[in-house]
């Protein structure tokens, strides 16, 4: 599930908010593929809250990294997770959704922590803790969107998870043969 | 007054054929005929066209040799139709004559479609469009005159759709990425709501179409650079509709749809024509629509084990689609929605955009060499001394306006320069 990587020049608080990214996305991924998957509701907020975490980290990225692939990624991500928080806003003002609760506008405990994970990592090794949460967080959104396009209660959002998952699909691709070429 | 396509009877295929002559029958006369048979016929045969390329479509993507058969045959009946309606339009219709009657669709179409939509969300998406194709109407109204044409524009629209700037053509031009909107459900929306996006995306891809093909034949620069324009607009108003239906539809369910959209329209034309030659023309191609549904209904339950009757409503439609006045409603949207754009799915004032969105970009990029849709009514001011306008319900409802149609002083502009000057 995990890219494992030898992990010996890297620092010991660093490694423990890795363990952390590390068991806050596995559980993330857990809880996406049983508990969000079904609820309108619970995949309402997940999504938006994903969204909202990877347009965070990637404005970091573009700040911080000094790799020009990194840059272009991180843009990537402004870009597709806007679209993504467009859409749905969208869904959500559409009758077939019904009375949805307020989507979030705020990432949660678990993805803030990540943020600050990302705040916190040395120049040197930016880039790295950027990439592993990023194909972190690309599994556990694949897991959210395909996991609820198939068996979702609305079909409303399962018709935006069905045109989602494949966009998500691509960044995990695309964020493990950056953390590979690291 | 219900109408159910699934249990009226129909002619037989063998019997729907016709020939030349009976295809290439009577015109309307230009100057007699209710602006609203117009749109009609506007309409319809945009209805047609769609039915047609739909079908090619489908028989492209299909090897099951009995259903392309059954595609060949309708599109043959289809393709006959189409004939018999764009051929009721007469030579003596010029060209931008016949384009403002386009426009005078996209306007009372839309609007109704508006009217009659049960989703917020759709809804919307109808009051964006409509007022890109309200200021269309009033920019070609100006260029008539330059044309020469002997007529005045509320010739052909009558006094039915007020002729005023909307919001203006030359804020329209956004990077295709901003006309992409979400789709609905074909599970979970209502019939209504399908119906009215299949029929508003056929009637705007007919307008592409037409501009696209037509906006080469005048010799005037300007009238051709603004059929141009305008065209490229049109293309923009497809991608916006058409991503609105669900694209997981299956085919023969697709089909199944567009037939008993045809229903509908034809039974609605017929409900409400005026002309009595011209509702004989609906009433013999609803009958034929009547077959082309049942062949459709019929071939999707024998591939896909799936039955029309589970989904299509039960007591049928009660609701004919009208062409009717909506100039109060237009000018309700115009005050509230005039400053609109886009950014993907979502419609946004244009204040609100970020100074680094790719709208300024575009708008730079195309807008660079000047746009005939402005020099349009600087070109009417210089030669009749002032823009051609046709209001029948007081001042327009935009300060912005008021005066002036072009792109000075709107909230457009504004937005514009503050992006410009933080480049
Ligand atoms: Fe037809
Ligand atoms: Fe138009
Ligand atoms: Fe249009
Ligand atoms: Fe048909």
């Amino acid at each position: 599930m995990m890219t494992t990587r030898d992990e010996k020049h890297t620092g010991l608080h660093h490694t423990a908010d890795k363990v952390q990214d590390t068991i806050g996305g596995m559980h993330g991924r857990v809880k996406a593929k049983t508990l969000g998957s079904h609820s309108g509701e619970a995949f309402a907020k997940n999504a938006a809250i994903g969204d909202i975490y990877e347009i965070t980290a990637a404005k970091m990225a573009l700040k911080r990294t000094r790799s020009d692939r990194v840059r272009e990624a991180a843009r990537k991500m402004i870009d597709d997770h806007t679209t993504a928080t467009h859409q749905l806003r969208s869904a959500h003002r559409m009758s077939e959704t019904g009375d949805l609760p307020e989507l979030p506008t705020e990432v949660d405990m678990r993805r803030r922590k990540w943020l600050e994970h990302l705040e916190a990592a040395p120049d040197d090794k930016f880039d790295e803790t950027y990439l592993d949460q990023q194909v972190l967080a690309h599994k556990e959104t694949v897991d959210l969107m395909t996991g609820y396009a198939q068996s979702g209660d609305n079909w409303q959002l399962r018709s935006f998870a069905e045109g989602t998952a494949p966009v998500v699909e691509r960044h995990l691709a695309m964020m493990e043969k950056l953390r590979a070429a690291l | 007054m219900a109408f159910n396509p699934l249990t009226e009877k129909g002619i037989p295929m063998d019997r729907q054929f016709r020939s030349w002559s009976e295809l290439a029958g009577e015109t309307y006369d230009t100057n007699e005929v209710h602006p609203y048979t117009r749109c009609r016929v506007i309409l319809m045969n945009g209805i047609e066209v769609e039915a047609i390329m739909n079908s090619h479509n489908a028989a492209r993507r299909t090897a099951d040799s009995g259903i392309k058969q059954m595609l060949a045959l309708v599109r043959k009946a289809e393709q006959q139709q189409q004939k018999r309606v764009n051929w009721l339009i007469p030579g003596s219709e010029s060209t931008i004559a016949n384009t403002i009657g386009y426009e005078q669709v996209a306007v009372d179409l839309t609007s109704w479609i508006a009217r009659h939509e049960p989703d917020p969300y759709l809804t919307q998406a109808y009051e964006f469009g409509v007022l890109e194709d309200y200021d269309h109407l009033y920019r070609y109204a100006n260029l008539m005159d330059l044309m020469g044409e002997r007529r005045k524009a509320e010739e052909i629209t009558g006094d039915l759709t007020e002729i005023l700037p909307g919001r203006p053509t030359i804020f329209h031009h956004r990077h295709p990425h901003d006309e992409l909107r979400r789709p609905m459900t074909v599970q979970a929306s209502d019939i209504q709501s399908i119906l009215n996006a299949m029929t508003v995306v056929s009637a705007e891809q007919q307008t592409m179409n037409f501009y696209m093909t037509v906006g080469n034949r005048p010799e005037d620069p300007l009238a051709r650079a603004l059929y141009l324009e305008i065209a490229q607009v049109e293309e923009q108003h497809v991608s916006h509709y058409e991503s609105i239906l669900d694209p997981t539809t299956p085919e023969l369910l697709n089909l199944v749809l567009h037939e008993y959209n045809e229903c509908w329209l034809y039974w609605s034309c017929m409900e409400t024509e005026t002309d009595t030659k011209i509702r004989q023309v609906w009433e013999t191609h609803l009958a034929m629509e009547l077959e082309h549904l049942r062949l459709a209904v019929d071939m999707m339950k024998q591939v896909d084990g799936l039955d029309a009757a589970d989904f299509l409503p039960k007591g049928g439609l009660t609701e004919p689609m009208t062409f009717e006045a909506n100039k109060e409603y237009v000018r309700g949207v115009l005050d509230r929605t005039l400053d609109w754009t886009a950014y993907d799915s979502e419609f946004v004032p244009v204040g609100e955009l970020p100074e680094d969105h790719r709208f300024f970009d575009y708008q730079r990029k195309v807008n660079e060499g000047g746009t005939p849709s402005e020099d349009v009514i600087r070109r009417h001011r210089e030669e009749f001394g002032g823009e051609y306008r046709f209001n029948t319900e007081g001042e327009h409802p935009n300060p912005s306006l008021r005066e002036s149609g072009t792109a000075e002083d709107t909230p457009y502009d504004k937005a514009r320069q503050n992006a410009t000057e933080t480049v």
